[in-house]
C-alpha cells in the first residue's frame, strides 16, 4: 500500500469514527434522559395492579388476543367492537387489521381497541345520592 | 421489520425467537438486540416461559455463530493461499490469537456490529473451535440472558431501555473505530519519526 493511501484509509478511519462517536453519542444521551424520563415499571396484568393500565402501551404490532391477554379483557370484546370475525384474525397485527378491514381510515383498528381498553379501566363513577 | 417481528414472536414464541436470532447469527441484519429485550418484557408479562425461551434462544444464536465460523473455516485456504505468506497476516493472526477470545466475548454483546465479521475470522485460522465456542457461549448467554434480564426487569420501558442500548452499542463502535484509527496514526507517526533521526546529517 502506498503512503498516500495508508494516510488516506488513517483519516478515513478517524474521520468515520468521529461521525459514528457524534451521532450515536447524541441519540445515546437522548435515549437515556427517556429511560430517566419514564414512570417506574409496571406489570399491565390488570389481576396484579387494577389501577396501573394505561392504554397508551397498545401497540400496532400488537394482536387482538396479545392485548387481551395483557389487560384482562374478554378478546371478543374487540372483535365485537371492531366489527370483525375472530377467525383467523388472531394472529394479524392491529396494523394488517386496518389495512385489511379499514383500508380507507388509518389507526382506526388501534383507536377503537384503546377505547375498549379505557372503558375497561377507567373507574366507574360512584352513584349519586337521590337528593331528599 | 421490527413490528413484523415482534408480532411474530408474540404469534409462535420461542421457535421464532430461536429462528431470528440464528440467522442474525449467520449476518442476516434482523435487530436481534431489540427483539431479545422485548422478549424479557414478554417474559415478565407471562406470554412466554423465561427459562424456555432463553434456552432456545441460547442454543438457536450459538448454533448460528458456529455455523457462520464454520464459514470462515471452510474459506480459510483461498485467503491464506493469498495472504498467508505477507508478514502482516502473521502478525495479524498473533494478534487474534492473542485478543480473539475477548473479541468473540464482546462481540456478543456489547459491539454486537461486529460478532459476524469475529466470526469469520475466528474460523479463518485466528481461533481454535474450542476457545471460540467457549468465549461464544460466555458472551452469547450475557447477550441472552443480560439483556433479556433488563427488558424483563424494566417491563413496560423495554423500548426506551431497548433505544439507549442499540444507540450504546453504536457509540462503542464509533469508539472502537476511532481508537484504530488513532492508533494507526499513531503507528505511522512513530516510524516517520524514527525514519527521520536515521536519515544522517550532511
Amino acid at each position: 500500500m502506498t503512503p498516500k493511501r495508508v494516510r488516506f484509509l488513517v483519516l478515513s478511519l478517524i474521520g468515520i469514527g468521529l461521525i459514528v462517536v457524534a451521532l450515536f453519542g447524541v441519540r445515546a444521551y437522548y435515549a437515556w434522559r427517556e429511560v430517566r424520563g419514564q414512570p417506574p415499571p409496571q406489570d399491565v396484568l390488570m389481576e396484579a395492579i387494577p389501577d396501573a393500565a394505561d392504554a397508551e402501551l397498545i401497540r400496532d404490532w400488537m394482536t387482538i388476543p396479545f392485548i387481551a391477554r395483557m389487560y384482562n379483557i374478554p378478546s371478543s370484546e374487540f372483535y365485537e367492537a371492531l366489527d370483525i370475525p375472530r377467525r383467523g384474525n388472531e394472529i394479524k397485527s392491529l396494523t394488517q387489521l386496518n389495512s385489511q378491514y379499514f383500508p380507507e381510515t388509518p389507526g382506526i383498528v388501534e383507536t377503537k381497541v384503546k377505547t375498549v381498553v379505557l372503558q375497561h379501566i377507567t373507574p366507574e363513577e360512584p352513584p349519586t345520592e337521590p337528593a331528599p | 421489520m421490527s413490528d413484523f417481528l415482534l408480532t411474530q414472536v408474540i404469534n409462535y414464541g420461542a421457535p421464532f425467537l430461536g429462528a431470528v436470532v440464528f440467522l442474525g447469527a449467520l449476518g442476516v441484519p434482523f435487530p436481534g438486540t431489540f427483539i431479545v429485550i422485548a422478549v424479557g418484557a414478554f417474559c415478565r408479562q407471562g406470554f412466554l416461559p423465561w427459562p424456555t425461551t432463553g434456552m432456545v434462544a441460547l442454543t438457536c444464536v450459538v448454533l448460528g455463530d458456529c455455523l457462520s465460523y464454520g464459514m470462515g473455516y471452510y474459506a480459510r485456504e483461498p485467503v491464506q493461499r493469498r495472504f498467508g505468506h505477507s508478514d502482516r497476516w502473521h502478525k495479524a493472526q498473533d494478534f487474534f490469537q492473542r485478543w480473539g477470545g475477548m473479541s468473540v466475548f464482546l462481540s456478543r454483546f456489547l459491539i454486537t456490529g461486529l460478532a459476524v465479521p469475529v466470526n469469520l475470522i475466528s474460523g479463518g485460522g485466528g481461533l481454535t473451535f474450542r476457545r471460540f465456542f467457549f468465549y461464544d457461549l460466555t458472551g452469547e448467554a450475557i447477550w441472552i440472558f443480560g439483556y433479556g434480564g433488563l427488558g424483563y426487569l424494566f417491563g413496560t420501558q423495554w423500548e426506551a431501555v431497548s433505544d439507549f442500548l442499540n444507540n450504546m452499542s453504536g457509540l462503542l463502535l464509533g469508539l472502537v473505530i476511532l481508537a484504530i484509527g488513532v492508533w494507526l496514526a499513531f503507528t505511522l507517526w512513530k516510524r516517520n519519526e524514527g525514519s527521520k533521526q536515521q536519515v544522517p546529517d550532511v
